[in-house]
């Protein structure tokens, strides 16, 4: 009988002239290290950036991310099919490893159980695994052809070239299992089945000459993918595990880099000289997978705003040897064009979205940047946002308010008069100067009265902190508004600052660290979340509607704030929160981020009556925002859209004040 | 002496600007206890003569070849000659393009003071005192002129002319006067727009559009609007910037002054400068999607709505009940 | 081409009407919160030379009469890449009449040298007399061409300019020097100046007269004339909204109370 501890095979056998195999391995490794070497030296080309600290984390980053591929998975179906390939390839690495260690260094691991439960039959299923991957792929790109993939030649060949060679390799392995009468044939089932099925067709010296012509094909197969694959979107197995590791480590709400503006020869980025490594690595790393544009809202209503193709044109122009890396990039393909570049929201959906780390947004701010401060030129209405910006304070030109308007009848001091206080309440352009969210910042106001928090406000003192500018790309007029609030803050010791919007909330705890302006920084979600968690508000008279939470991108996505808003929806209703199908990381953006609320976008692509439709969707009475720009976009979406049925649009604030309005003063 | 002066540019005809004018003049000529004079400069018309003699008491008609066709420079040396042996205290220009632009160089030639779009004028002792809007229209200002004689700009085609009082004709006196061409400035050529219906100065009726029409398109929109009530086009500055509309439909601080019986104003914010030029309207309303625009404190009666879905629906409304 | 830019600095012309207060003893606009901003036909004059400049060479220099403080519209003139920028500075008057202004323009003007054309705004959006142009044309005994939307060299030397009228535009071709007080008009849309721009604009010369070295006595500030009241109009009129259950109802609703008021006339 066959002994099972004996179990192996004959490795090379049917094989002659190996030494064919070791020679080609040589230019083989060479081309493909070539193919690194090349992209290396193409990164190195950029400006310096650290992002090697904090090791450990970026460790736990790549297993996360570039091993286990939590991000893939957000997709089940191109999740599963590239864990399949992924794995597949994997255990077949090891599998091929294991043959070298065994019949290369002579050391005896293909034996015995391990060679019939892992090299036979552990392997054999990853193997056809990877199979029904590509083919799950292939049925993907070519038959259901989802908008949102790079249709090339080059990504057709590829997965043929796989399926070639995986199917190579069962045949390879069948003909042998069926030629050498293998005992152990039936523990590689797939191979097995090969074998059996050729039996009956072909002669054992028939099957002998075509596993020869088999494994040669196969073998040299792999070795042509092997030196090929780096020169394609396959190096992303190395490039993107790099661009991973060395991944923000920060929230995306703290991404935009600062400006020396002593030092700098160029203000902004419109060409490949001005980026870092990390910015060129970032263009190599991409799988041309599109879930960047799939998410992008500004894609999503039919703009030409294409993150993907961002990347990917920038990546084309760094390889091209003809191109001048100093020579502008803006309006030379589509994607790169001008229009492009103002119809972001700077949501960071794409970012998000990314299964490799890119960071694309902050690309679209830094070209931003340049058409702004060097160019002067970009769309006029957001020129008269800046304008007002710069000469009133504030960006809401036309404004009929002043900021202290909406706390008429409300005694709130102002840090002039009371001199410190615990917390400063920023109140906000949004809040202070459009009528619908004066409403809110009363809610909010009475809300900390009640909870006997001792605040203040700073009232005329109070200047934008600068967000619109620094999202439509004027970065020295952000510092000079940074500097000059943060001056009037720590003349005022402040130490805890509550906003009442989600972009000065990201500004305050993100950007003005950057100025050297430290403070401890809530939304207002946040802190009424902690009150009720400390006991003093407490929600007694919640109404009886259906609402559904909006995310507010500057608080979900940039800075990881989802429950806290989340907890005030539950105990402001006795019904259920409805949860959109786009939410928490997901969530759709209002369109009024990134300078957008300045712009009249086209009456058929507006993002915030997209975003209105999916609340449509719902069966929810009110939207809960939290955030002055969804509560504009928001309403003007859903008047737009609402037809019959009426959602009215609230912030959260309202929401709790309305549930905590008349009820008894809690203890504190 | 307490006299007045009438400037009228005879070009014009014996035109709504001209009655205004003269309503105006006779009017503070009465309350100042003097005379008033009428200064026709321009082609000899005499519709206008007999026009002006019938409420002034005096008329000079400046008639001269150079006088043709308008000409800043020539224009100011015939009414700084006919003005300067009148010896007046007050001297009305009208608020057309020419007298805006020649009333402070006039004053400079006679020695007086000027001042502009007067909403009242009295005299207080030896001064002329002018009431006229001023920051955008926020505030109300009394200026007094401490030079004489005030030279001031007025709305003539928002006054009324002069009641019928009965009193005989005043005397026509043509005068010549030695005038030289402007060796310096030549006009090369004028363009009037064509424009159906009455000026926007004279007009009863209003359709104006602002900013929030996006563009050149919607105007045609308005325009069909217009047409069916019998109104006049005009639009904000905002909207004449854009390159939208031509800027001599542009109403407010620096445009036209109008004073219609209803003013419609769509998709205006209703900035205070824009006010100023429709403050003598009896009747303000508005049609706006944003219900904070200031333009509602000014209306009679106002829509919050988005103007593309009102007007068409309006205009076969009021085109049907004509 | 020698081309001056007359600038005058101004309150913020839209500040918010609640907001906006008088000192009727002053006889003057309350500063407040609000800032001061360069007059926007100013910004046009401004926009028209650089434009021309650019086009058919020549030289700025902008120039501006008020409080030292006025020196910030001129620096940002220096950033929209004017030559040079004079501030005659007047601290005694807020608000010297136009005479008194364009004769403390002619002055410093006569002082800058020869000139081909001066570019004044056709009126302020503080006090809007718009008299500035004409006197200071009259001051310097040339010819003045008001309202003027572009400028363009035209045979011979001269300049063609086209202004507006009520009915429509008039162009004129006219002979060096004059003054050209400037309308708004969708080419003269005042343009942003780029960063680097505004950063150097703080490095450049800017030269500063008292009135004392133009000759020019402030005693004379309010011989042509002056504000004897300053005031606030009450008006206010509360607006009729439209109701309805269904947006025909509401324009059905409007479209009666329009014509009731055109059956009225």
């Amino acid at each position: 009988m066959n002994d099972p501890q004996l179990a192996t095979r004959e490795v090379l056998w049917n094989i002659s002239h190996v030494w064919i195999m070791y020679a080609l391995l040589l230019p083989t490794l060479g081309v493909a290290a070539y193919g690194f070497y090349r992209r290396i030296k193409l990164w190195r080309r950029g400006l310096s950036e650290n992002r090697f600290d904090c090791p450990l984390e970026r460790i736990a980053m790549v297993l996360k991310h570039a091993v286990l591929q939590l991000r893939n998975w957000r997709k089940l179906y191109p999740g599963t099919m590239h864990a399949m390939i992924f794995w597949g390839f994997i255990v077949l690495t090891i599998a091929t490893t294991v043959v070298m260690i065994d019949y290369d260094f002579g050391i005896p691991i293909m034996r015995g159980q391990f060679y019939l439960y892992f090299q036979s039959l552990f392997v054999d299923i990853f193997g056809a695994l990877a199979i029904v991957g590509i083919a799950m792929a292939g049925f993907r790109r070519w038959i259901v052809r989802p908008k949102q993939l790079v249709y090339t030649t080059e990504a057709s060949v590829i997965l043929l070239a796989i399926f070639v060679i995986l199917v190579s390799g069962f045949l390879v392995e069948g003909w042998r299992i069926a030629a050498t009468a293998d005992p152990w044939g039936a523990w590689s089932p797939f191979g097995n089945l090969v074998a059996r099925a050729s039996e009956t067709q072909m002669s054992v010296e028939s099957m002998k000459t075509a596993h020869w012509f088999g494994w040669w094909t196969h073998l040299l197969l792999v070795f042509a993918f092997i030196a090929w694959a780096p020169y394609t979107k396959l190096a992303h197995v190395l490039t993107s595990t790099l661009n991973i590791y060395t991944a923000r480590l920060a929230p995306i709400g703290a991404t935009l880099r600062k400006i020396d503006f002593e030092k700098s020869e160029k203000l902004g980025i419109n060409s490949l000289a001005g980026y870092t490594w990390k910015d060129l690595l970032d263009f190599d790393a991409c799988t041309e997978c599109g879930r960047c544009t799939a998410v992008c809202p500004a894609n999503r209503v039919g703009k030409i705003l294409s993150p993907r193709d961002i990347i990917l044109d920038l990546q084309k122009l760094m390889h091209d040897p003809l191109a001048d890396p100093t020579q502008s990039y803006i309006g030379v393909t589509p994607a790169l064009s001008v229009e492009a570049m103002w119809e972001c929201t700077t949501c960071g959906a794409c970012v998000e979205a990314c299964p490799v780390s890119i960071e694309q947004m902050p690309k679209i701010v830094d070209t931003r940047r340049f058409l702004v401060m060097e160019d002067a030129e970009f769309p006029e209405t957001m020129q008269q946002a800046l304008t007002s910006l710069e000469t009133r304070g504030h960006p809401l030109r036309g404004t009929a308010f002043s900021r202290v308007d909406w706390a008429q009848g409300l005694k709130i001091a102002t840090m002039a008069e009371a001199k410190s206080a615990d917390v400063l309440l920023w109140i906000g352009c949004g809040g202070a100067l459009v009528e619908r969210n004066q409403k809110v910042v009363r809610s909010l106001a009475q809300l900390l009265e009640k909870a006997s928090v001792n605040f203040a406000i700073l009232g005329r003192e109070e200047k934008c902190t600068g967000d619109p500018a620094r999202r439509i790309g004027n970065e020295f007029l952000f510092e000079t508004l940074a500097q000059e609030n943060i001056a009037t803050l720590d003349r005022y010791k402040v130490k805890t600052v509550v906003t009442s919007c989600p972009h000065c909330f990201n500004t305050f705890r993100n950007e003005y660290p950057q100025f050297g302006g430290q403070y401890e920084v809530f939304h207002h979600s946040e802190y009424l979340a902690k009150l009720v968690a400390e006991g003093k508000l407490s929600a007694d008279l919640p109404n009886d509607k259906k609402i559904t939470f909006h995310d507010p991108c500057y608080l979900g996505r940039h800075n990881n704030v989802y429950d806290a808003p989340r907890e005030l929806v539950q105990i402001s209703s006795s019904q259920a929160p409805i949860e959109m199908e786009q939410s928490r990381g997901n969530g759709f953006c209002c369109g009024g981020g990134g300078g957008m609320s300045f712009i009249d976008e086209p009456p058929n692509q507006r993002v915030n009556q997209e975003r209105a439709r999916q609340v449509l969707e719902t069966d929810a009475e009110i939207v809960a925002v939290g955030c002055p720009f969804c509560m504009t976009m928001m309403e003007d979406g859903i008047n737009a859209r609402k037809g019959d049925r009426d959602v009215k649009v609230m912030d959260i604030a309202e929401l709790l004040w309305q549930a905590v309005e008349q009820a008894p003063t809690t203890q504190s | 002496m307490a006299d007045v002066v009438c400037c009228l540019f005879a070009r014009g005809g014996f035109d709504r600007a001209a009655q205004g004018i003269l309503g105006a003049g006779r009017r503070l000529a009465d309350s100042l206890g003097g005379k008033l004079h009428a200064v026709a400069i321009g082609p000899a018309d005499d519709a206008v003569a007999q026009g002006a003699a019938a409420v002034a008491d005096n008329v000079l008609v400046v008639d001269h070849a150079l006088l043709a066709e308008y000409h800043p420079e020539i224009y100011l040396d015939a009414l700084a000659s006919a003005c300067k042996p009148l010896a007046a205290k007050a001297v009305l220009l009208s608020n057309d393009a020419y007298g805006q632009e020649l009333a402070a160089r006039l004053a400079h030639r006679l020695g007086g003071s000027a001042a502009g779009d007067a909403v009242d004028i009295s005299a207080a002792g030896d001064q002329l005192r002018v009431t006229r809007g001023v920051y955008g229209g926020k505030a109300t200002a009394v200026i007094a002129l401490n030079r004489s004689p005030g030279v001031v700009w007025v709305r003539a085609r928002a006054l009324e002319p002069a009641a019928a009082t009965g009193k005989p004709a005043g005397k026509i006196q043509k005068l010549s006067l030695d005038l030289k061409d402007s060796a310096r400035v030549k006009v090369v050529s004028r363009h009037v727009e064509a424009k159906e219906g009455a000026r926007l100065e004279e007009a009863r009726l209003i359709v104006s559009g602002g900013r929030g029409l996006g563009g050149p398109e919607p105007f045609k929109e308005l325009q069909a609007l217009a047409s069916a009530m019998g109104a006049q086009m005009a639009a904000s500055r905002a909207a004449c910037d854009a390159g939208w509309v031509p800027p001599s439909w542009q109403v407010g601080q620096t445009g036209k002054k109008v004073a219609p019986e209803l003013y419609m104003a769509i998709a205006i914010s209703g900035a205070s400068q824009h006010i100023m030029g429709i403050a003598d309207s009896k009747v303000i309303c508005a049609i706006n999607r944003d219900p904070d625009a200031p333009i509602f404190k000014h209306c009679r009666f106002g829509l919050v709505e988005d103007y593309q879905k009102v007007v068409g629906p309006l205009r076969e409304k009021l085109g049907h009940s004509k | 081409m020698n081309i001056i830019v007359c600038i005058k600095q101004i309150l913020d012309p839209e500040i918010p009407a609640r907001d906006f207060r008088v000192d009727s003893a002053k006889r003057e606009a309350e500063r407040g919160g609000a800032n001061l901003v360069t007059n926007i036909f100013c910004e046009n004059a401004l926009e028209t030379a650089i434009q021309f400049r650019d086009a058919h060479g020549g030289k700025i220099t902008a120039l501006a009469v008020g409080p030292d403080g006025a020196e910030d519209v001129l620096r940002k003139a220096l950033a929209l890449k004017a030559d040079d920028a004079v501030l005659v500075v007047n601290e005694a008057d807020s608000n010297p009449d136009p005479l008194f202004v364009a004769q403390a323009l002619a002055a410093s003007i006569r002082k800058i040298g020869p000139f081909d054309v001066v570019l004044v705004g056709r009126e302020a959006g503080d006090w809007g007399a718009g008299q500035t142009g004409g006197l200071l044309a009259e001051e310097l005994g040339v010819p003045c061409i008001s309202f003027a939307e572009s400028l363009e060299p035209g045979a011979a030397g001269t300049l063609q300019v086209k202004r507006q009228t009520d009915t429509g535009w008039e162009l004129l071709e006219a002979t060096a020097p004059l003054v050209a007080t400037i309308t708004n008009h969708e080419k003269n849309v005042p343009r942003i100046p780029k960063t680097r721009d505004v950063m150097q604009s703080y490095r450049k010369p800017l030269t500063k007269w008292t009135l004392a070295e133009l000759s020019l006595d402030p005693a004379k500030a309010h011989a042509y004339s002056e504000v004897a009241e300053l005031f606030i109009p009450r008006k206010e009129t509360q607006c009729e909204f439209m109701a309805g259950d269904t947006l025909e109802e509401k324009i059905d609703a409007f479209a009666r109370r329009v014509t009731e008021v055109m059956r009225a006339m």
